[in-house]
């Protein structure tokens, strides 16, 4: 009994020492390195936001990224607009109404003649000293918003690639391991998948599904896992499967499924770590694509800021109300490529000939 | 005769994330004009690393920290890559080890070698090309149509004779023949053995053999290094050094090797293993293995160095001092 | 082998029976149906509905629709459209289908080339502080959100700058009384892009095994100059010069979106030189290279590229494959309608045949690039070439 017992100990250590190396593989990686820092960032975003409720430095009735609301008002000198530019006071046709401005057509709910001030809500409003990111139209917080968005991908990333990458490496293990028709009928099935086109698939499953993020990450998942990951987990595995030590092993009287949680899964491990990871970043692309669309159910999202955005009109009013624009895209754009980094960091990691020394 | 290639103190090591671990430490050798230089050593003693610093193709994290190399009178160490590259092939050309990979999947035989060819004598014209490689190739014995062959179409008794075709192609005044034979099988290896020399006869050329294989490096050598933790111990004329082998890692590896003729005795083989070249180490590095260490050896503070033992022989300062048997 | 050939037919044939049902099932599942909008009207006599939905075959019980449409299906019948009858959706795709080609076809040959360059530098330069930085740009080029950088794109070279149109292919006003349909424009300009394109790859064939590098040079450029100078002629004589002034608007509404998609598009393949290439450098006969004194330059170009084409040609050819997927947002952002717009359109008014058809089109499509990219796999790796032959 000792004995075994120090074989796992002897074994624990080992896979300590593994990891250890690896870390400090994956620190030599640059890449990989600024992607981890990336994604950190954005993880503090993630607890941050609730963290700041509980606490209560953040009101709720105000910064909630859904329903808080602030009551912001300013004043307005009313002009009148010119039909023709340039005029004196005005250069080209965007600098009227200017900053602290409101043009006289466009006041429907008011009262008040040319010259006057007016007192109107403020939404959506630029940064200020509460509102770091400003607000929407709506009068949320737009930072609030990005922290509720970053809740959202980091969710939805996660579990559709653990999902994705559950179910092909299962399939591609058992493809691999019991070939004949088991094997041709998954091959089909991936072939089957592949030739669906992604985008609109999901254009018709948002249409006759309320779709939220958990049933979002399910279907991206599924969709993922049984595409052409199969091929590749398998073709891994089949390497595994040729070499010596698993005839050995079935030799020695070792059942099948102990040969492959023991033998395969280690081996075709890095590779469904990588998919994964890369999954993460095609799960937030498409949710963001999808809520852009306006096609999803998801109360807040960095997509649906866009959208919100464009369905507004502010998209192209240019740099006057970037906050509304350029967070959520930014947001995006980094988180995705955040990961993609990691993956390629682990990358390095895994296959040695890529390593610079 | 004068020396085709003098190499003084040179020393290299490997910059790696677990530190520097030092490769070749403090190694000097000549070789001779139309000379067969051997050097001889266990896996990692620095033997093929000395062979690529000769060219400056030590992988990148390689670093020469001191030391010269003089071929034919250029000054290899410090040279910016450019005159390099004109010497690689040219002036020194390396026969590798493995060739199975060290032909280009891809491209043709005879284009490979041809390219080589372009590069150092852009004059020459196709014809004269073809020509020269149908006479490299029946120097060592393949047919003229391997050149219009991919590398994974030939054998690999046939790459092998191929790559010597190849290092050929430009004239060199001295060719590294770095473990060439290791992968291929005795039959073959003995035709590429007599291939070799028959060319480096033929030619005139200075060669310089590295093997760990002691039989071969017999065969093959007019003098011979041996290395151990990447320090010359022994040098010398080869039959001297095998008659009378001074070091005790030389005596060691003479002793473990079988003879067909002579006594019968018990092999005699070395326990324990070369030390790992990362850490520093101070004094004889074989101390630990070695089988008749003197009181020195132990405090591993014996400064080391080459003295001479006999006509032009030299051996490690510390067995020149060991008893003999 | 025959044999294998033939179990591998079979087993498509029954895919692509499956697609179908599945195409058809979800389709089907979206809730209401292409006319639905006539409930709408007040004004709508009763049991108008109902007939219109006996005429298109909607009220018969899902199991009979979908092997009738099977059964048509092979026999060559797709239907009519139901939003735009009575075209048949092979008009429609026909209409819009050189249209996508057009523009993803510019996209992808730019994309890929330049990708590949750049790839093959970054690889190259491994190590480097400048190596690392470009790479990371490419990650975010990669990443970028899509919906969001093009709408940017859009907003300052068409609003703000006003340099270029903002969607849409043409000018309704130029093409008033144009002689031309817009269809045979396009069929035009995409018959000269691959004239030209395969004029320049001939051009690279036949001065392969010249010997000195010199001239190998001076001949592809002469090469080149020729292709520009018969370019030149092409569009100026005869039939071409009428279309050139349409064939140019045409262009001029290329530019923005295929700029926009090739930003994002090159990376991908940038991306994957590298890793390819890294790979690749660390073989031995890349040193076997250096020891014979060769350039940096042509190390990196005849040996290391060369062998990092291999994957790099493959994912190409799968990227050909999910063309459609892809322009659906580029299409629908730049208004340009083409097959990505025919899907989205066909989903969103649930035109099942239309629908049906431009999935079966997609279907198909993978297919035979999937073939394609195994023979070009087994051409360009003389390994498997003889392998294959043997």
């Amino acid at each position: 009994m000792n004995n075994l017992e120090n074989e796992k100990e002897i074994a624990k250590s080992i896979r300590k020492a593994a990891i250890l190396k690896n870390w400090k593989l994956f620190k030599q990686s640059r890449l990989g390195m600024v992607g981890l820092y990336i994604v950190a960032f954005f993880f503090i975003l993630t607890i941050l936001q609730p963290i700041l409720f509980i606490t209560g430095i953040w009101d709720e009735g105000t910064y909630h990224p859904v329903v808080g609301y602030v009551d912001q008002t300013q004043d307005f000198l009313i002009v009148e607009c010119p039909k023709e530019f340039p005029t004196e006071k005005y250069e080209k046709r965007s600098d009227c109404p200017g900053r602290k401005e409101v043009n006289i057509k466009t006041l429907f709910y008011a009262d008040g003649e040319v010259g006057e001030t007016i007192q109107l809500n403020l939404q959506p409003a630029p940064p200020s000293r509460d509102h770091i990111l400003g607000t929407d139209s709506l009068g949320r917080d737009v930072f609030s918003q990005i922290m509720e968005g970053s809740q959202v991908a980091f969710l939805l990333g996660i579990l559709s690639a653990t999902l994705g990458v559950g179910i092909s490496t299962i399939l591609g293990t058992i493809a691999a391991f019991f070939g004949g028709r088991i094997d041709a009928y998954l091959m089909r099935q991936s072939d089957l998948v592949l030739m669906l086109p992604t985008l609109p698939l999901l254009f018709i499953i948002s249409a006759f599904a309320e779709l939220k993020i958990w049933h979002l990450a399910v279907v991206l998942g599924t969709i993922g896992g049984l595409g052409g990951s199969v091929i590749t987990i398998k073709s891994q595995a089949l390497q595994v499967k040729v070499k010596p030590f698993v005839d050995s092993a079935r030799i020695t009287g070792g059942s099948q499924m102990k040969i492959l949680f023991s033998h395969v899964l280690p081996n075709v491990a890095p590779l469904a770590l990588l998919f994964m990871v890369f999954s993460v970043t095609g799960a937030i692309a498409s949710e963001s694509v999808l809520s852009f669309l306006g096609l999803l159910n998801i109360e807040m999202s960095w997509g649906l800021m866009i959208y919100l955005a464009q369905v507004e009109g502010y998209i192209f009013s240019g740099l006057k109300y970037w906050w509304l624009i350029l967070p959520a895209g930014l947001s995006v754009t980094f988180l995705t490529g955040g990961f993609y980094l990691v993956g390629r960091g682990l990358d390095e990691v895994f296959n040695p000939r890529l390593r610079k020394r | 005769m004068s020396n085709i290639l003098e190499v003084k103190n040179l020393t290299m090591h490997y910059e790696t994330i677990d530190g520097d671990v030092d490769a070749v430490k403090n190694v000097s050798f000549n070789v001779k004009a139309g000379e067969s230089f051997g050097i001889v050593g266990e896996s990692g003693c620095g033997k093929t690393s000395v062979a690529m610093s000769l060219l400056q193709l030590q992988a990148e994290n390689g670093k020469i920290s001191n030391g010269s190399i003089l071929f034919d009178g250029l000054e290899l160490v410090g040279m910016s890559e450019n005159d390099l590259r004109k010497v690689r092939w040219d002036g020194i050309s390396i026969v590798f080890q493995g060739a199975m990979n060290a032909w280009n999947p891809v491209v043709k035989i005879g284009e490979q070698i041809r390219e080589a060819m372009r590069e150092h004598s852009p004059e020459s014209s196709k014809s004269q090309n073809t020509l020269k490689i149908n006479e490299l190739f029946t120097m060592v014995g393949l047919d003229s149509s391997v050149a219009d062959r991919f590398p994974h179409e030939l054998s690999g008794g046939m790459k092998q004779r191929a790559i010597i075709a190849l290092a050929l192609s430009c004239d060199p005044k001295l060719v590294i023949a770095d473990e060439p034979t290791t992968a291929l099988d005795v039959v073959i290896q003995d035709q590429i053995l007599n291939e070799i020399k028959k060319v480096q006869e033929l030619l005139g050329l200075s060669l310089i053999y590295i093997s760990h294989d002691i039989a071969v490096i017999a065969e093959m050598t007019d003098k011979i290094a041996v290395m151990y933790a990447g320090s010359i111990v022994e040098i010398g004329p080869t039959e001297q050094v095998f008659k009378f082998p001074k070091h005790s890692y030389t005596r060691s590896l003479l002793d473990s090797t079988p003879s067909i003729r002579g006594e019968k005795k018990k092999l005699r083989s070395l326990e324990g293993e070369p030390p790992s070249l990362i850490n520093k180490i101070d004094g004889c590095s074989f101390s630990p293995r070695c089988p008749t260490p003197t009181n020195g050896c132990k405090n591993q503070s014996i400064e080391m160095g080459l003295v001479k033992v006999g006509n032009d022989h030299y051996a490690d300062k510390c067995c020149s001092e060991c008893t003999s048997e | 082998m025959y044999k294998y050939i033939f179990k591998r037919v079979y087993q498509l044939i029954i895919v692509f029976f499956l697609f179908l049902v599945t195409s058809y099932l979800l389709f089907d599942a979206i809730p209401g149906n292409a006319f639905q909008n006539m409930l709408l009207n007040p004004g709508l006599p009763p049991g108008a509905y109902e007939q219109v939905l006996a005429l298109y075959g909607l009220d018969k019980p899902l199991s009979e629709r979908v092997v009738l449409y099977i059964t048509n299906f092979f026999k060559g019948d797709f239907g009519y459209s139901y939003k735009y009858f009575p075209k048949t959706p092979i008009e429609l795709i026909a209409e819009r289908l050189p249209r996508t080609l057009m523009l993803f076809a510019m996209v992808n040959i730019v994309s890929f080339y330049t990708g590949f360059l750049i790839g093959k530098i970054l690889a190259w330069r491994r190590g480097s502080k400048s190596e690392t930085w470009i790479t990371i740009t490419s990650v975010f080029s990669y990443t970028v959100f899509y919906p969001w950088f093009a709408l940017m794109m859009l907003w300052f070279f068409g609003y703000k700058m006003d340099w270029l149109p903002i969607g849409k292919f043409l000018y309704p006003e130029k093409w008033y009384d144009a002689p031309f349909d817009s269809d045979v424009i396009f069929v035009l300009m995409i018959k000269f892009v691959v004239i030209v394109s395969v004029i320049q790859f001939l051009i690279y064939m036949f001065t392969r095994n010249i010997e000195s590098l010199n001239t190998k040079r001076n001949l592809r450029f002469i090469g080149l100059i020729l292709n520009i100078i018969g370019s030149f002629i092409f569009w100026n004589t005869g039939d071409a010069l009428t279309k050139k002034l349409y064939a140019m608007d045409i262009a001029y509404h290329m530019i923005l979106p295929v700029f926009t998609v090739t930003v994002v598009a090159f990376a991908g393949t940038a991306l994957l030189t590298r890793t390819t290439m890294m790979e690749v450098l660390k073989d031995d006969y890349i040193l076997t290279a250096r020891a014979k004194g060769l350039s940096q330059r042509r190390i990196r170009d005849r040996h290391a590229a060369r062998n990092a084409l291999l994957p790099v040609v493959t994912s190409f050819i799968f990227t050909i494959v999910t063309i459609i997927d892809g322009s659906v947002l580029t299409e629908t952002i730049f208004s340009w309608p083409g097959m990505g717009q025919l899907i989205l359109d066909s989903v969103l008014n649930e035109d099942i045949p239309v629908a049906m058809a431009t999935f079966s089109f997609i279907g198909v499509f993978a297919l035979i690039a999937h073939f394609i990219a195994d023979i070009s796999y087994a051409y360009l790796d003389p390994r498997i070439r003889i392998q294959s032959q043997g």
